[in-house]
């Protein structure tokens, strides 16, 4: 467990570098209250208990929520739905998601 | 109830403060009240986040009229037979359990807008602060001559929750060898844009296995329609020779149909049927016209609320709503749901208020494993809810990634449920 933790943050740490982000947190003005709202977009389909068509988010690190959202936004993710709800997040929304379900039971 | 017994119940009612035939429902407590009619895509999804995101400040009743809510969606894929019928059932018991929400299965009959209370069939009122309505369509049955209330065992439209559906699916397994399948969708605005073709392609599916020299003729109201390109191109992959599709312009208009001889007349034509779908034309749910807030045949609403534009204290949320470019299906009545439910929190409970924020995505069935989607996402201008930005499969995208899609619309049927009832 630990080692994947690690092997996480090395592999954050290495998008960070690459994409010249570090000075510019992903994390920056996250917003709890407006990640619950924004997180009634997301719970339309995907939901807690199950993987199956659309995967579950519910307390993933929320590094690698706000990196796959970027990802989507930026078209380098396929998936239409996905790249049409990240496309119209902004920074803060992006973090205040990431932050929300990150706080969520798995 | 008539008059002279409203009269006696008032009297009744306030000669007596404890022991009421018909008691007013109420929980007691000083909190705020929100009143939703309708349990749906629309007003489950309301009620669930008032009361779960309010944490128990805001009191929320739930009336509506049927103990367990059959999905409109994925019903075209019962029909084709790709679920089982109880599989689109849904109970409302979590709704109470997980959120305290107070489910009252009753009819709303009227609204009294000045007193702030609706009625019930029981005769029972329940008095609000806020109101939401998501009473879904009615059918209007006199849109088309010859058809009625009673036509509907003939020639279902099975356009609403409910077994229609079955009927229709016994009528298309139970059809004669090549016998002919009419389809008549119904004209703009109307629930489910993509549904009728969705419905097309699942009547294919199931005839193509069991009765492969039957036909199906649509008689459209309409020159155009939801993902008109991919539908027709999976119809001539899948189903070959199968479906004909005759728009306004070339059939001159439907001038009735006949339940007794299973006919649709046209200025063209008159089709003869062995089994017809007719879907009429629609409104607003009957209880949005009674509380005052329709303008025709639907509710103007303002677009970063869902207020009415004519009372305040009154949202409308699904199909029954003016919302502009959103087409009127479950996901956006689920996604309307939210920007209301946050909007009623603030207002009753001083909570933080965010912009709304509005989506929408419609999967539909072509066939097995063959699945496409149409989606978009809005943000409430001055007058009316505008998008931003929007997709449609294309016709050319490969196997694979259309049994992603279908794989997709199971995960969305699975979460937008879990989001209503869980
Ligand atoms: C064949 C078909 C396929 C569809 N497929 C899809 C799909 O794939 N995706 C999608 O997003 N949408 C789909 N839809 C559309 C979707 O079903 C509707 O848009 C959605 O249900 C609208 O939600 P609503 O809350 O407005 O109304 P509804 O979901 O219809 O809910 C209204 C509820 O209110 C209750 N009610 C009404 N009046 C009263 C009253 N006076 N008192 C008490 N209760 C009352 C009714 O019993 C009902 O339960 C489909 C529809 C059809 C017909």
């Amino acid at each position: 467990m630990v080692n994947i933790v690690f092997k996480f943050f090395i592999a954050i740490s290495c998008l960070l570098i690459f994409r010249g982000l570090l000075a510019e947190p992903l994390l920056d003005g996250a917003d709890f209250d407006y990640g619950e709202y924004l997180s009634g977009q997301c719970l339309t389909c995907h939901r807690n208990s199950s993987d199956e068509g659309i995967p579950a988010i519910n307390g993933a690190e929320a590094l690698y929520i706000a990196k796959k959202l970027i990802l989507y936004k930026n078209k380098e993710l396929e998936n239409e739905v996905m790249q049409l709800v990240a496309g119209a997040l902004d920074e803060e929304q992006i973090a205040s998601l990431a932050i929300y379900f990150n706080s969520l039971e798995k | 109830m008539n008059n002279l017994s409203r009269r006696s119940f008032v009297s009744f009612a306030l000669a007596s403060t404890s022991l009421l035939a018909m008691p007013a429902i109420s929980t007691g407590s000083a909190r705020p009240k929100v009143v939703v009619v309708g349990g749906g895509a629309g007003g489950a999804t309301a009620a669930r986040y008032i009361a779960k995101d309010s944490k128990g400040a805001i009191d929320v009743t739930l009336i509506e009229a049927s103990k367990h809510y059959y999905t409109c969606f994925y019903s075209n894929l019962y029909l084709g037979g790709f679920r089982d019928y109880d599989s689109i059932g849904h109970s409302y018991d979590n709704l109470s359990a997980n959120h305290g929400v107070n489910v009252v299965h009753d009819w709303a009959i009227s609204v009294d807008s000045s007193a702030r209370k609706v009625r019930l069939g029981s005769g029972a009122t329940v008095s609000y602060d806020r109101l939401v309505l998501s009473p879904g369509i009615d059918i209007k049955y006199d849109s088309i001559d010859g058809y009625s209330v009673e036509a509907q065992t003939k020639m279902p439209h099975a356009w609403k929750s409910g077994t229609q559906v079955k009927v229709l699916r016994d009528q298309v397994l139970n059809m004669p060898k090549g016998g002919t399948f009419a389809m008549v969708p119904p004209p703009n605005p109307y629930r489910c844009p993509p549904g009728p073709y969705e419905r097309i392609s699942m009547v294919a599916h199931i005839l193509k296995e069991k009765n492969p020299t039957a036909k199906i003729v649509v008689i459209d109201p309409k020159n155009k329609f939801s993902k008109q390109g991919l539908f027709m191109a999976g119809w001539e992959k899948h189903y070959p020779g199968m479906v004909e599709w005759i728009d306004n312009d070339t059939h001159g208009g439907i001038k009735n149909v006949n339940p007794e001889t299973m006919e649709i007349e046209t200025d063209l034509d008159t089709f003869k049927a062995d089994v017809a779908c007719v879907v009429p034309a629609q409104r607003a749910g009957a209880i949005a016209m009674n509380a005052g807030v329709t303008d025709g045949d639907w509710s103007p609403i303002v677009p970063a609320s869902m207020q009415t534009k004519a009372d305040g204290n009154i949202y409308v949320l699904g199909d029954a709503s003016v919302a502009s470019a959103m087409p009127k299906s479950g996901f956006s009545a689920n996604s309307q749901a939210k920007v209301a439910a946050n909007h009623i929190r603030g207002e009753l409970t001083d909570s933080r208020v965010f912009p709304a924020k509005f989506s929408n995505t419609c999967w539909s069935l072509v066939a097995t494993n063959d699945g496409i989607k149409v989606g978009a996402n809005y943000k409430a201008g001055e007058e009316k809810i505008e998008v931003v930005d929007k997709f449609v499969s294309k016709t050319d995208e490969g196997n694979a990634k259309r049994k992603k899609t279908y794989e997709e619309s199971i995960g969305w049927y699975n979460g937008i449920t879990t989001d209503m009832f869980s």
